[in-house]
């Protein structure tokens, strides 16, 4: 059985950056999936992501993107296109971020086999809980992308035939996503 | 003439730390430390409910994540009054001190380790020497050529390879570095041990907490662990016996590696022991409560001002009144609105951005001041607090640590040498051996009070309508945490958090006095100017960590960090 990692990176105290995590509590509310599958908010890891993506066959990770793209894009990028850019100087340790994690898991001999960064484009970075309007919209898109993602893998999932409560516990209440949605 | 050099590891959304110095005859002359990004995260907590903070403040930073849950909910209990059971303050204790002694170890060998440490001369080194070297200062078993052998030979892959990989932006060959290749080796090799040995620890950190990286048994009067000794999802005998025998393996390692290291690589840039002090008021509070009141801690707090170490003045709690009373943030030359420094219950955090001007405004931290005065928090903080006022177990590994300095370096050193770069290196490791002997301690705390049939975890909160206000502290792997809370009908009214990074990374003050950052940069001397690696030197030994994370992939290369020569 493939050990795969689907994980939400950002922090959902910032805007459009939390969409990582709420992507993952969407999913983990609508399906079910293999037992070697794991789905985790993740947060704003630094140098532990590489204990989180450790001997893992497979991680598809989900984070905000900052590009010229417009707002709500999504951009699929796998390990080369992440690893081409030098690690930068370290100053704090959320420098490592996530290409220092993939460089630093070749290193070590723990890399995953097959990377996915689903990347949404962010509207706003604004200290606040909710997603702008462009990157909610971009949401089930993105879902679809992780679930195409499994498919290619040979992963199994299927939808919960109860869908679970969504556990965005940080979005205001009014605005929560239902887990029925499509 | 003076030259401006800027490094900035920064991008419009991930960077957090920008410094800037000015140097003159290859020294640096002059100091600015500036955060890159606003938070104002703090403003989200207003309205909501006290007893839910905990979940929002541990997403500030995605590396301080249980030390910002911790701080919240002993603010709340602050405010109320609320006494915690022992259960509580021991499981609490033991996620504590799992966080730090797995951050003080990543910090050492991953963060700042190569700073000292060049890649490129390992593949010189001799493993059986190395070895040879390695068994003469420490016990520990995996210092044998065979490991020694598979770290170089992991070198020489990719320096053979041309592609560096994750060691592509190091100051390697630079003159500043000086260590042996064998010792090169050794500490290298300790480098990628180090990675297990972290992860056993915020293993700990997990079982207690039911998840990594944000845990999820905090509650205002307690923790939610159910303990019964025969069930398996339970805190029972199982988990406990998992959490001793991980510690086992990371006080081992702290003792008989990190510490060893820090000692040999400190004894061969001795001269490091007289750059870098800066602000010498130093400022810790007490932590790790041993009973429900919380009147009586294992680590000491208090205060020392201009070095004077006999002079130093104790915390008798963790919320003593001359610290609740002596907190203000200034922002004179900060990015908010505000004329005169602000006690945090009545902090506001209004921007008001104006781009970079040392002699204006050039950061979005805040500056700290404890009655008035920059203030040095971190370990050495708090070894220093601790051996001023006798604490025999700050002491006990204070006094080691110098020997063991002394031996290797062949000099005389004091206690005052801590003042220093390496100091604060020497004052981690000091730290992380205290928290390793006190985390077999509070495990048995722990284990006999369940033993006794003790199995309570929480006290209920009671909240009246009436405003009330509350500091939770917490001395964090990088200093004095402080969450002020301002509470009325059941709702946050203010929250502030004042973090250690931004105590030591603060900009000047109304007054025109440096942050410690900036003050320990000042007469460093630089080999090359535009390769200031003595300056990262620093800055690393204070572990910065600007808790304001935004981790946007950013596709477009503009994470490369930029050193910038004017």
């Amino acid at each position: 059985m493939k050990k795969v990692l689907i994980g939400g990176i950002g922090n959902v105290l910032l805007g459009d950056d939390g969409v990582g995590p709420y992507v993952v509590r969407l999913l983990a509310a609508r399906y079910e999936f293999d037992d070697g599958v794991e789905v985790a908010d993740l947060g704003t890891p630094a140098l532990d992501l590489i204990d989180q993506i450790s001997a893992k066959d497979a991680v598809i990770l989900i984070d905000s993107i900052d590009t010229e793209a417009a707002a709500g894009a999504l951009v699929l990028y796998r390990k080369s296109d992440i690893v081409r850019h030098c690690p930068a100087v370290r100053m704090d340790p959320h420098s490592p971020a996530l290409v220092d994690t993939l460089l630093g898991a070749d290193f070590f001999g723990v890399a995953p086999t097959d990377v996915l960064l689903v990347g949404i484009q962010a509207e706003s970075y604004e200290a606040g809980c909710s997603l702008s309007q462009p990157v909610k919209a971009s949401v089930d898109q993105a879902i679809a992308e992780v679930l195409r993602e499994l498919d290619h893998l040979g992963v199994e999932y299927r939808r919960q035939e109860h869908p679970a409560e969504v556990d965005t516990w940080w979005i205001p209440e009014e605005q929560a996503e239902s887990a029925l949605a499509t | 003439m003076a030259k401006r050099i800027t490094i900035d590891p920064i991008t419009r959304i991930e960077g957090h730390l920008r410094i800037d110095v000015e140097v003159d005859n290859n020294a640096v002359s002059n100091a600015w430390a500036s955060c890159t990004m606003w938070r104002g995260i703090e403003k989200i907590l207003r309205g909501r409910d006290p007893r839910d903070a905990w979940l929002f403040t541990q997403r500030f930073c995605g590396v301080c994540t249980t030390v910002h849950a911790m701080a919240s909910v002993r603010a709340v209990e602050d405010a109320l009054k609320l006494e915690i059971p022992l259960n509580a303050q021991y499981i609490r204790n033991l996620i504590l001190i799992a966080h730090a002694l797995h951050d003080h170890i990543v910090h050492f060998y991953q963060l700042s380790a190569l700073d000292w440490v060049d890649i490129l001369q390992i593949p010189k080194a001799d493993p059986t020497a190395t070895a040879k070297l390695a068994e003469s200062l420490s016990p520990w078993t995996r210092n044998s050529r065979n490991e020694f052998k598979a770290a170089q030979d992991r070198v020489n892959a990719v320096a053979s390879s041309g592609q560096l990989g994750i060691f592509m932006n190091g100051y390697w060959g630079h003159p500043a570095m000086r260590l042996s290749p064998e010792v090169n080796l050794l500490a290298f090799t300790h480098y990628v041990q180090a990675l297990e040995y972290q992860r056993k620890a915020l293993q700990v950190v997990g079982i207690l907490g039911s998840k990594t990286p944000h845990i999820q048994n905090l509650t205002v009067g307690g923790v939610a662990n159910a303990i019964d000794l025969d069930s398996p999802s339970a805190l029972g005998m199982a988990g406990l016996e998992n959490i001793r025998v991980l510690l086992d393996e990371v006080v081992r390692f702290i003792n008989e590696v990190y510490v060893v290291d820090v000692c040999a690589v400190a004894a061969m840039y001795a001269d490091w022991f007289k750059i870098g002090s800066g602000v010498r008021n130093y400022l810790a509070v007490p932590d790790l409560p041993l009973d429900s009141a919380g009147t009586a801690y294992d680590l000491p707090g208090g205060y020392i001002m201009n070095g004077n170490i006999a002079g130093v003045h104790p915390f008798k709690t963790a919320s003593d009144k001359e610290f609740r009373d002596g907190v203000s943030e200034d922002v004179t030359h900060a990015y908010y609105q505000g004329a005169k420094p602000l006690h945090p219950w009545v902090g506001e955090t209004e921007p008001a951005f104006t781009g970079w001007d040392g002699e204006q405004k050039y950061s979005w931290v805040k500056a700290p001041r404890f009655k008035g005065d920059p203030m040095q928090v971190g370990p050495l903080a708090q070894v220093l607090v601790g051996y001023a006022q006798g604490h025999p177990l700050t002491r006990k590994y204070t006094d080691l640590a110098i020997g063991k300095i002394q031996t290797v370096a062949g000099i005389h050193v004091t206690p005052d040498m801590l003042h220093s770069t390496l100091g604060r290196h020497a004052a981690r490791a000091i730290r992380a051996a205290m928290l390793a002997e006190l985390a077999q301690k509070h495990w048995q705390l722990l284990a006999d009070n369940i033993a006794k049939g003790d199995y309570t975890v929480h006290n209920q909160p009671v909240f009246s309508g009436s405003e009330v206000e509350g500091v939770g502290t917490h001395e964090a792997p990088r200093g004095t945490l402080s969450h002020w809370i301002v509470i009325k009908d059941e709702k946050i009214k203010n929250y502030q958090a004042v973090v250690p990074s931004t105590w030591n990374a603060s900009p000047r003050d109304r007054a025109g006095n440096h942050g410690p950052y900036e003050a320990s940069l000042l007469h460093t001397p630089l080999a090359r100017p535009e390769e200031p690696l003595e300056v990262l030197r620093t800055v690393h030994s204070f572990d910065p960590c600007m808790a304001c994370a935004c981790h946007a992939f950013d596709p477009s290369g503009r994470q490369i960090a930029k050193v910038k020569v004017l």
